[in-house]
């Protein structure tokens, strides 16, 4: 148990003596979980600060399963966690004061795949990447691509309105999703939208995406699929400085060019991935920008071109262009893995997820900079330039309690100037657990209950996934509070 | 925000309704004008503590579309709150307030070399809050998608008077519920709009269409489809006889592109060796203002004179199979039936013009169309066409499973059913 973080059970009453049996009696007893060893693994996700392991994991193997599942816990009136691959980056499994978890990641079966209607039906636990995989023969793909996209999955990023570097020209999730099939905390079963365009009534697969697993648990999802670029210029802009290379990326939005991704990545993170994966990035340099250009062969000079001048204007000292698909493979894998890579700088590292408005984000990496002198910590920036969508990467050792009090106030202070910047606190990653301090600051207390009144609309009794993503003065006084007095 | 017993009244218009303004015909016992968002929180405020009913309008454009209201006591205008707050062109963001026109924004935008890539018709009599109520699109929707995939905030007034926000200004933003989508396509039925924040593009420089001319609609679906896989157009539209003045064939498939001068001319080539062996004709290929005329023509299709227009959604592989119902059924109802489709979207719209076959054509098709997951709305009819769509499932039809979740959500916007009551699905 490290430092900054501690388990809880706070808030939790004992799991009725007779649920183990009704709920083996639906999944099988194999699909149980509820050895304390065992349970370690559930303890917390991606968001490592805070930790505390549910009493029971279920691991169902269909839809129906855990439409069962939620029934028997339904008729006890248990609160559950929904869990995917546990690839969250905000504690959104956390379990608070929710004995049970359901993991879906059992549920692997990509159900249909209608090309002709650019169509898939998966099922929750299918990894984000298995789609593309499946259709790619056929020139199609699942445009949202998060860097964890080989290990997380649907139902995840259906909870998280998932995003990625390619969202800068393709959308989010929720851009995607065309229908799901929702689990409800009472076990009820509802199919809201579905393969067609369009349906009348309230949009309630929008407003399920992005719940964060508040609404019940999402089983299906009918996605869409987009048609694979025909080709990619993907373009390495070497800079002395940050701040230069942040003046680049509001250059080329401002020069109305809308790359596919427009990726940054800071000197810290440079010397970590290329220790990691040999890409011959420069060292020395300052920041990197990682640009891509996508669609019609013949339309990727004239903008490469372009991107080259405005790179050039504000001062690169180098653009490279990957010469081939393998380059090009190379220095997605050293973004995408770049969170991995740090894992060599220190022994932990944890990550914020702030927007600020494209034009602003020389601003915001000029305040993360400042940030970090002034809390003593080594801060690594890798991010989606192009939206605007920070990820600072604080590095950090959980054993020195005074180190991880630093890094919890930079990262408060990081979040409120993009706030003060007129941005968000998420861009991807939700609010989860982590940034449930930041709401009222972001919303009025009006926004603020027109959002738990929709939340009672799914779930009046609060039983799924309680005490996330809104302040909730009992939990503060229950819960939050000795956690965070643990951690800091 | 004015408490009630403040000044008596902060708005400057208030008259009685006339036929003129009646909805569905239904005329209104008032009629008020916001002048600021001040101003329409005091008169929703003092309108749901009278009980009252109101329906909120920008221009009054595409009020057509809804079940005729169960009441309505006020109707409440917005096209004074007019203006583009902010338009941030290095962000690609605008901020307007929904009494704005769709033809305004796109002047301002222009100016900076970028537009909101949403074409419903009539742009100058269209408000933000039009846009978002009735979830208006054209033939763009093909590539740039609809108002859900452009809004990134919105605010508006709940019935306390309350203002309520949700998402931001920012292009990317997973902060607490998406709650701007439930009002996309609401018509008002969960507040009262008043301002929205989009997100921007760079307004392409070319536009060329190529017009293809086919026998039947089946070919027709095979051409579009061969198109978008050829290369995914910015639009991609199939319009029956009659549609198109000049265009001498059953059924026109128009592609339309939008890029640089290469990157047009070179898909145009693609598509014609696409569909080089098939049965379609090439009939017209059009550049720069009268291709753009061309989706605006299409597009405003969803407008032009007649007793009904319904719009048919389906998947994109099944409109080769209702176009051909839809033509069966024109031939058994004795009545001409006009359609414009968004092929690459599934939906269609089918222009009626006979007032005694709508009944009988939207119970021939719906059911087939909801068989196959999709659904058939009538956008619009004169009151009496609706009233005798009772039967047959009204002018929405059946919004399927998600039902009893739409009426707690109305409840949780607007427990007193203050906002355009009756307007909506499941007597919503």
């Amino acid at each position: 148990m490290p430092a900054g973080a501690q388990a809880t059970s706070v808030g939790r009453s004992p799991l009725p003596a007779s649920l183990l049996t009704r709920l083996a009696a639906v999944v099988g007893r194999d699909a149980l979980v509820d050895s304390p060893e065992a349970l370690l693994v559930y303890e917390c996700d991606g968001y490592t600060l805070e930790r505390g392991a549910p009493d029971l994991v279920v691991l169902p193997r269909s839809p129906e399963q855990v439409a069962a599942v939620v029934r028997v816990l339904a008729a006890d009136g248990v609160a559950f966690v929904p869990r995917g691959a546990g690839t969250g980056l905000s504690g959104g499994t956390l379990p608070v004061a929710a004995p049970v978890m359901i993991c879906t990641s059992r549920l692997q079966t990509i159900e249909s795949i209608d090309l002709r209607n650019r169509r898939v039906v998966a099922q929750a636990g299918v990894v984000n990447l298995w789609i593309t995989r499946q259709v790619q023969a056929a020139g199609l793909l699942y445009a949202p691509d998060p860097s964890s996209q080989g290990a997380c999955t649907i139902g995840g990023n259906v909870a998280e309105n998932s995003g990625g570097p390619h969202t800068l020209k393709y959308g989010v999730t929720t851009n995607h999703v065309l229908g799901v099939e929702l689990v409800l905390p009472t076990g009820e079963v509802v199919q809201l939208g579905g393969a067609v365009e369009e349906r009348p009534g309230y949009d309630l697969t929008g407003l399920v995406v992005g719940s964060e697993g508040t609404f019940g648990i999402v089983t299906r999802a009918t996605l869409r699929l987009s048609r694979a670029p025909e080709a990619y210029r993907t373009l390495l802009a070497v800079f002395d400085t940050i701040d230069a290379a942040s003046e680049a990326v509001s250059g080329i939005i401002a020069a109305g060019i809308v790359p596919a991704a427009l990726e940054m990545m800071d000197r810290l993170i440079l010397q970590a991935v290329e220790a990691a994966f040999h890409a011959g990035l420069p060292l020395d340099a300052g920041a990197v920008l990682l640009v891509e250009l996508d669609g019609a062969a013949v339309g990727l000079e004239p903008l490469a071109e372009q991107v080259r001048a405005v790179c050039a204007r504000h001062g690169a000292r180098e653009v490279r262009v990957a010469a081939d698909d393998a380059e090009r493979a190379l220095l997605w894998k050293c973004r995408k893995r770049a969170f991995g890579a740090v894992g060599r700088l220190a022994p932990n590292y944890c990550t914020q997820d702030g927007v600020v408005p494209r034009t602003r984000v020389p601003d915001i990496v000029r305040a993360i900079t400042a940030t970090a002198e002034r809390h003593r910590l080594r801060i690594g920036n890798v991010f989606h330039a192009g939206d605007g969508n920070i990820h600072p990467i604080v590095l950090f050792d959980e054993r020195d309690a005074d180190e991880v009090q630093r890094v919890l106030a930079a990262g408060r202070e990081i979040l409120e100037a993009c706030i003060a910047l007129g941005g968000s606190v998420t861009g991807e990653h939700g609010i989860g657990v982590e940034k449930i301090a930041q709401m009222p600051l972001l919303f009025s207390p009006e926004d603020l209950l027109a959002m738990t009144r929709v939340r009672a609309v799914f779930d009046p009794e609060g039983r799924a996934n309680p005490h996330k993503i809104f302040p909730d003065a009992k939990v503060c006084v229950e819960t939050r509070a000795p956690r965070r007095q643990a951690a800091l | 925000m004015s408490d009630r017993g403040a000044a008596p009244h902060a708005h400057d218009l208030e008259r009685a309704g006339t036929n003129a303004d009646a909805v569905d015909g239904v005329v209104p016992a008032r009629v008020v004008q916001g002048r600021s968002v001040d101003d329409v929180r005091a008169i929703v405020r003092r309108a749901t503590d009278d009980g009252h009913a109101l329906i909120a309008s920008g221009r009054g454009r595409h009020l057509a579309l809804g079940e005729p209201p169960g009441r309505l006591d006020l109707l409440l205008r917005l096209d004074r709150l007019d203006r583009v707050h902010e338009h941030q062109a290095a962000d690609m963001t605008v901020n307007v307030a929904t009494g704005c026109t769709l033809g305004e924004i796109d002047r301002v935008l222009a100016r900076a070399g970028q537009w909101l890539p949403l074409d419903p018709p009539a742009p100058d009599e269209t408000t933000v809050g039009g846009l978002i109520a009735a979830n208006l699109s054209g033939p763009l929707r093909a590539s740039q998608g609809t108002v859900r995939d452009l809004l990134l905030g919105l605010s508006w007034i709940g019935p306390g008077g309350e203002l309520v926000s949700a998402g931001g200004r920012v292009v990317k933003n997973v902060a607490g519920y998406d709650l701007a989508k439930a009002h996309v396509g609401a018509l008002g039925t969960l507040g009262v709009l008043v301002e929205a924040t989009f997100k921007v593009r760079p307004r392409p420089p070319c536009e060329r269409a190529l017009v293809l001319g086919c026998d039947d609609p089946r070919t027709a679906l095979d051409v579009a489809l061969a198109a978008r896989d050829a290369v995914d157009p910015a639009w991609l539209e199939i319009a029956s006889a009659g549609v198109l003045a000049g265009v001498d064939a059953p059924f026109a498939v128009v592609v339309g592109w939008l890029g640089l001068a290469a990157e047009v001319t070179d898909a145009e080539q693609r598509v014609l060796d696409a569909v080089e062996s098939s049965a379609a004709r090439t009939l017209a290929s059009v550049d720069g203002a009268p291709a753009r005329a061309l989706r605006a023509r299409l597009g405003g299709f969803a407008l032009e004179p007649a007793a009904a227009m319904l719009r048919a959604a389906t998947l994109p592989g099944a409109l080769g199979e209702l176009l051909a119902e839809v033509a069966r059924a024109a031939a058994d109802a004795g009545t001409p039936l006009r359609c414009v489709a968004h092929a690459a979207n599934g939906v269609a719209r089918i222009a009626v013009a006979d007032p005694a076959a709508v009944t009988t054509l939207v119970a021939a098709l719906r059911p087939r169309l909801a068989a196959r997951g999709g659904s058939l709305v009538v956008e619009r009819a004169a009151p009496a066409v609706k009233h005798a769509l009772q039967p047959v499932g009204g002018v929405f039809g059946d919004p399927g499973a998600g039902r009893a979740l739409m009426r707690r959500l109305k409840e949780a916007f607007d427990p007193g059913a203050s906002f355009a009551p009756g307007r909506f699905v499941a007597g919503i």
